[in-house]
């Protein structure tokens, strides 16, 4: 093959790569479109003072903040309330879920007892036993442990927050997946190590806290952030739930306010972009970790 | 797989010295129950005990208020002559509409970020930000965009797909296929992710030197791309099966059943008939019948994935 032949084929090559290149953009781009435009037209609409609400558009027609001071302000229950319980139930399930599997990870990774694989295969199965009627028997649990009770009484406002913040999150917080995920990365955490910190008198708590978490940081911090996204979202079992009106989560409280606020459709769009907000920095921050625990959820 | 034989498990303790290892099981057994202790304490409270007692449920008559009444197989004979609940299971079938398109979609998406193009990170974060985001807000959002004015009419007549803008979630022909719509753009990040990291797993080698020996691009997707897929697609559209047989949250956020029960699926029944009759056993029955189509529908599909090949 003469030079001028290699350097042809060589042109046709990187033109027909060209082309393919700026077809696979092309595509990019309008699956992109697709997936953020409702996202993009949400928030500019909500920055819309007036004028006729579900319009497709490009651009707003106007920028105010009416429709987000009407609905921080002018809800039954304040939308900075709502905001809390969000915010409280988020610390609340991440931190409790977290904890109790990574304690309960240990002993199943790294100590040998009687019926421990008993256990394992005990939690392995009820991965796909029917669970359909979850939330009918959860719901008849959770009245029966009182948490929906009304208290009387000096610190009965108190009370009655604490146990329906507990109403709500009890039924999440011991996650299979957590424990599965927490499990394997405690496998590779070499035995000698452990053993050497027991030689040295360590207790199996400090064992736990000084060598185990800090090993298998990456795999919980994946976890603690699938478990943000997971707990911020949540909102049917609050919906099902009778709860207190002011005790609603932002996502459930949404619902209810797409309701009672039909009419103003824009404050309600404002609500869901604060709501979402939160959620796109979380995701923002950790996408790396969020990925990894997805792939390991699934795998494991 | 054993427990006892995956790399870095604790080796069974040695019988060296038989009375330190036996106070070592049972220090071990102590310690061990009590990290275990709060978690399992919250599974049986909150999954195990749902599975029996929910099973338990489905043959008595429960309104919550009163104990359960034991009736047999009644629950039962009433839903096989129930034709809500038959219309509910059929909305629920024809949803699985969603899991061959929602798989070859994700599986082309997959494709398509894995190319090694400028600003490909982007895109693959733009796809995912809808798993992220909660079906309460996706469902207004989407509630909002199927309005007669709205965007999503406007690019349907534009196309020539539709001749008079209608509000889609309030139209019966209409809505079903609006809400699995949304179903599919919800999803599709989330298996994309997981195909990409099947992707990677397939070694460049092969396809190259498939290219080497001749191969067309479509025989390299047919031969070296799909087969690599083979094992997260049997995965991926296994999840997806169960989850369109049992479509709850986006109804329940999107139409509750409507317009004219055209969205009402199985799962809403169930739900139905215990937060709104207050018939817990009833729904019971149903969420046991339901479990047991999604089954099957998974075994299906778990033949059709894996079928054909005799290595699989």
């Amino acid at each position: 093959m003469t030079t001028a032949e290699t350097s042809q084929l060589r042109a046709r090559r990187r033109a027909r790569a060209r082309l393919s290149n700026g077809l696979a953009y092309a595509v990019l781009i309008v699956i992109a479109l697709i997936m953020l435009y409702p996202f993009y037209w949400t928030v500019i609409t909500s920055l819309e003072p007036t004028g006729s609400v579900y319009d497709p558009k490009l651009l707003p027609n106007g920028v105010s903040g009416r429709n987000y001071s009407a609905v921080i302000n002018g809800t039954s229950v304040p939308f900075w309330r709502m905001f809390v319980n969000s915010v409280v139930i988020c610390t609340l399930g991440v931190t409790l879920s977290v904890t109790l599997a990574a304690l309960a990870a240990y002993p199943l990774a790294k100590m040998r007892f009687p019926g421990r694989d008993l256990i394992f295969y005990a939690i392995l199965a009820l991965v796909v036993l029917p669970n359909e009627a979850g939330l009918i028997v959860n719901f008849v649990t959770t009245r029966k442990l009182g948490l929906l009770e009304q208290h009387a009484g000096a610190f009965g406002p108190l009370l009655n927050m604490v146990s329906q913040y507990a109403a709500i999150v009890l039924p999440s917080l011991a996650s299979i997946v957590g424990l599965f995920l927490i499990r394997q990365a405690y496998l590779s955490v070499p035995l000698e190590l452990i053993e050497a910190a027991r030689i040295d008198g360590a207790k199996e708590l400090t064992i736990w806290r000084r060598v185990m978490l800090p090993l298998a940081a990456p795999t919980i911090a994946a976890f603690a952030i699938l478990e943000f996204v997971a707990f911020w979202n949540s909102f049917l079992w609050a919906r099902i739930l009778p709860l207190d009106p002011q005790m609603l989560p932002l996502s459930a409280g949404l619902l209810e306010l797409s309701g009672t606020f039909s009419t103003n459709s824009r404050a309600v769009m404002a609500g869901t972009v604060i709501t979402i907000i939160p959620i796109l920095v979380v995701f923002a921050f950790g996408q790396r970790y969020f990925m990894k625990g997805l792939e390991g959820a699934v795998k494991g | 797989m054993s427990l006892g034989q995956e790399a870095g498990a604790a080796p069974a303790p040695t019988a060296r010295r038989g009375g330190q290892s036996w106070r070592r099981v049972a220090r071990d057994t102590l310690v061990g129950y009590g990290f275990m202790l709060p978690f399992l304490v919250l599974l049986v409270v909150y999954h195990t005990w749902p599975v029996l007692f929910g099973t338990y449920l489905a043959f008595t008559k429960y309104n919550v208020i009163s104990p359960p009444e034991f009736v047999g197989l009644d629950n039962f004979r009433e839903l096989a002559k129930d034709s809500q609940f038959w219309e509910g299971v059929r909305n629920s079938l024809r949803y699985l509409i969603v899991v061959p398109v929602i798989q070859l979609a994700s599986i082309g998406v997959a494709m398509l970020v894995n190319r090694p193009l400028r600003g490909i990170a982007f895109f693959r974060t733009a796809y995912y930000v809808p798993v992220v985001t909660s079906f309460a807000v996706v469902g207004l959002i989407w509630g909002w965009m199927y309005q007669q004015t709205g965007p999503v009419n406007w690019v349907l007549t534009h196309l020539g797909l539709m001749k008079e803008p209608h509000s889609l979630l309030n139209n019966p022909s209409s809505a079903l296929y609006a809400v699995m719509f949304v179903t599919l753009w919800k999803g599709i990040g989330y298996y994309m992710v997981l195909y990409l990291a099947g992707l990677q797993g397939i070694p460049r080698e092969l396809e190259e030197a498939a290219v080497v020996d001749g191969a067309s691009r479509w025989q390299v997707f047919w031969h070296i791309t799909l087969v690599g897929l083979r094992p997260v697609i049997l995965v991926c559209s296994l999840l997806s099966t169960i989850s369109a047989v049992k479509v709850f949250e986006e109804i329940f956020v999107m139409t509750q059943g409507g317009p004219q029960g055209s969205t009402y699926t199985a799962l809403f029944f169930s739900y139905a008939k215990a937060f709104q009759d207050f018939r817990f056993g009833y729904a019971a029955a149903a969420g046991l019948v339901i479990a047991v189509i999604s089954l099957a529908f998974g075994v299906i599909n778990f033949r059709l994935t894996r079928g054909g090949k005799a290595d699989a």
